[in-house]
């Protein structure tokens, strides 16, 4: 694997760092150019932006259900293994709505519905932006109090900031919307992204002996954290792809790629930073 | 493992712990079958068994607003202009039940000589659980096994959402039985056990909250209006059936869909009032104390036939069916049990010694048992909340790995001393780290974001359980195993 043969203390600590910063910038700027070409950093799904999500089984095929739901707003359909079907609707009227339900039940009385009106969305947005701040905010508080040191408790701080901020740009690249379930799972990945910060940092600066070493040690046990979780959530991946559970699918996906992403940022971005402190330090004592 | 270090082992208040509480989770969870089929005690949510939910938005606002006259006076001025109901929440706050916007408010309030201070959307706590009391009692008398209302106020105290979740009960059903009214009678008793009609709901105008009266009294009641020709047709039935001169024997009595909600004879001032006239303000009393005041409760819910005393419109809705409920049941258990047996095989493949890898698998279950078992009690199991556990189990088994990369620490097992230093210091990294994901998920669990609350609850319970009980014991056997 690709990650077994990186060697940590391969490359000086300011070389390190430019690289994950360069790619927290792209992603600044793609949202930045997300947000002011459609008003939302990223492209938000049912839950936020209103609209109807159906779950059916079925062998129909995809040209058959357009066509059945011809003249409501069908924006795309999505396909399982087992022929489950995610079809997503954008918004529309009550009256619309209701004929649209019954339609539903008349040919598929075993489907899934679940629709959210547009203002409801807007207040769920919202909400969900405040749960956002606070939590970020919150694990802030409780690295800075652990750790009492500047630069390391900001090198953790940045790194799970720029965790959200790359898997939120990756979202959008690779199609896959802000929803609540999304949410959850950027909100999870705080708590993961910390996870391996928090051990490096506590091997780093509160073991004795050599920074290298400390920082290979280090290195192995967080990469196989890492893997460990990266497989339990591959798990979920294919078996959600394969049942069409959307829901757990979504959070999933948007949980594999932080995880990749927290790679970089942990044991690129906060190792250099954290490195370049250590000895700094080192040679301070 | 010896019978000696199993010895040592039992003696650990933390080992001890784990094992009773996973004991206590199996008994709580309590997997049985049920006609042939295997069930559990554990409650799911809408997205794993059948039923709907509605999201409902109140059409009306709370005002805060700042005037010199009073209030009430005020409300009573707004209520006429506006042509509904405006109830007075607070000292300076105002709750109006027509949805309209601050812009539109902004010049009526004016010519009243009152500004906004604040506009909010939604109703008062106290129209809240109105409401929350009509809703559940009409899907009460539906006969569902699991029905719940709910309501979440925000730090203002105004309600904007309330939320129905009807297990077992498809969408056109939840739709009716959430908007349609019951059908609400008056009839009066003619002789023994025959009655008259005398008027249907409709003619009801206005239902006020249970008060007492006379003021200061002990005596519950509800007033009630009725329309001009209600009150007409009420006047000649009280006459023709003799009601006015005999009101022992002659009972009024109020049904709801055919039931018999309430029933008792004219009073005596009453009865020589209508011989004069029709009488539009009218009031039943239903008794002294605390079940004066429920029955009182219960007459205003029967009164309005069910009706809201606020409109709601459908902000959200979605159900499922029992098919489909049992499907995502199975794919959702077979991811997390996918997930646990890949876990496995990666750790194995790190440490390659079953003695750790083993007692490290039997943890991770272990926790996943009590957590399981200790939501029974208060969550329901939906999508969101399985991907919960699911990330529980990848934090887990992330912080087992710190416990024994820390232990081990050049591949030797030190000495008990050196050890238990170790165990400190990795139960120091796992504290901080399960200290930010509990935090992260605080907002969340906090906040109504509905299906999100359970993904939170259950990651933070998952936290606790690793932290307070599941990993420390777990330093502790692996110490038991290795050092023999």
């Amino acid at each position: 694997m690709g990650f077994a043969t990186y060697d940590v203390n391969k490359y000086p600590p300011k070389q390190m760092v430019a690289v994950p910063l360069i790619v927290l910038l792209l992603a600044l700027v793609l949202l930045a150019v997300n947000w002011v070409s459609t008003g939302m950093p990223v492209t938000p799904g049912i839950d936020f932006a209103g609209g109807t999500a159906v779950t059916i089984i079925t062998d129909e095929s995809v040209a058959e259900i357009e066509s059945y739901f011809s003249g409501f707003p069908l924006e795309s359909v999505g396909e399982g293994l087992g022929g489950g079907k995610y079809l997503k609707f954008g918004p529309m009227s009550d009256d619309q709505y209701r004929v649209l339900s019954e339609k539903v039940n008349d040919r598929y009385p075993e489907a899934k519905i679940d629709q959210i009106g547009e203002a409801f969305g807007a207040a769920l947005q919202q909400q969900a932006l405040i749960a956002l701040v606070f939590s970020f905010i919150g694990m802030a508080l409780v690295v800075f109090i652990a750790f009492r040191s500047f630069v390391p408790s900001v090198a953790i701080v940045l790194s799970a900031f720029s965790d959200i901020v790359i898997t939120a740009a990756i979202m959008n690249i690779v199609g896959i919307p802000l929803t609540l379930s999304t949410t959850a799972a950027l909100l999870m990945l705080i708590g993961y992204s910390v996870d391996s910060d928090v051990l490096l940092t506590t091997r780093l600066l509160k073991r004795q002996g050599k920074v290298e070493e400390k920082l290979s040690g280090a290195y192995r046990t967080g990469i196989i954290m890492t893997t460990t979780t990266i497989a339990a959530v591959i798990a979920m991946l294919v078996v959600t792809a394969i049942g069409q559970v959307e829901v757990i699918f979504q959070i999933a996906a948007v949980l594999l790629i932080g995880l990749f992403v927290d790679l970089m940022n942990t044991w690129v971005l906060n190792a250099g930073i954290l490195k370049d402190y250590a000895m700094k330090q080192g040679r301070r004592t | 493992m010896s019978n000696d270090t199993l010895r040592k082992l039992m003696s650990d208040w933390r080992v001890v712990l784990l094992v009773v509480l996973v004991a206590a989770s199996i008994v709580a969870i309590g997997p049985h079958f049920e006609d042939g089929k295997f069930t559990t005690n554990l409650q799911y949510g809408l997205d794993l068994q059948e039923g709907s939910w509605l999201q409902m938005e109140f059409q009306a606002e709370v005002l805060t607003v700042q005037t010199d006259r009073s209030i009430d006076r005020l409300a009573a001025n707004l209520s006429r202009t506006l042509d509904t109901e405006v109830i007075v929440a607070a000292d300076d706050q105002i709750e109006i039940r027509k949805k309209l916007s601050q812009e539109e408010l902004q010049p009526i309030l004016l010519a009243e000589g009152a500004t906004i201070v604040t506009y909010n959307p939604g109703v008062s706590k106290e129209t809240a659980e109105d409401v929350k009391r009509i809703l559940e009692n009409k899907v009460n008398s539906l006969g569902t096994k699991d029905a719940r209302v709910n309501i979440l106020t925000g730090l203002n105290g105004v309600t904007r959402y309330v939320r129905v979740e009807l297990a077992g009960v498809d969408m056109a059903t939840a739709n009716e039985v959430v908007g349609q009214q019951g059908k609400f009678e008056i009839r009066v008793q003619t002789a023994g056990s025959e009655s008259q009609h005398v008027l249907f709901g409709d003619a009801v105008t206005s239902v006020s909250v249970p008060t007492v009266y006379p003021p200061g009294s002990d005596m519950w009641g509800v007033a009630f209006t009725l329309s001009e020709a209600g009150a007409v047709s009420f006047r000649e039935a009280a006459i023709s059936s003799n009601a006015v001169n005999d009101p022992d024997n002659h009972e009024l009595i109020m049904l709801l869909d055919n039931n018999t909600v309430y029933s008792a004879p004219l009073s005596p001032d009453l009865a020589a009032k209508l011989k004069a006239e029709p009488i539009r303000e009218l009031r039943a009393s239903t008794g002294t104390g605390d079940a004066g005041m429920q029955d009182a409760l219960n007459l205003e819910i029967h009164l309005r036939a069910g009706a809201l005393p606020v409109d709601v419109t459908v902000a959200g809705s979605g159900s499922v069916s029992a098919t489909l409920g049992d499907y995502f049941k199975i794919v959702a258990f077979a991811a997390a049990a996918l997930a646990l047996i890949v876990v496995g095989v990666v750790v194995y493949f790190r440490y390659r010694e079953p003695s750790i890898v083993l007692p490290m698998i039997a943890i991770n279950l272990a926790e996943i048992i009590i957590l399981l078992g200790i939501a029974r009690y208060i969550q329901q199991l939906d999508l969101a909340s399985i991907a919960g556990i699911i990330a529980v189990m990848g934090t887990g088994i992330d912080q087992l790995v710190v416990i024994t990369d820390e232990v081990l620490y050049e591949g030797r097992v030190p000495s008990p001393s050196v050890y238990l230093k170790r165990l400190a210091r990795a139960l120091g990294i796992i504290v901080v780290a399960a200290s930010t994901t509990f935090i992260a998920m605080l907002p969340l669990a906090l906040m109504d974001l509905s299906t999100l609350r359970g993904f939170a609850i259950i990651t933070i319970l998952g936290v606790l359980i690793g932290v307070l009980v599941t990993r420390p014991a777990y330093g502790k056997i692996i110490m038991a195993i290795l050092s023999k």
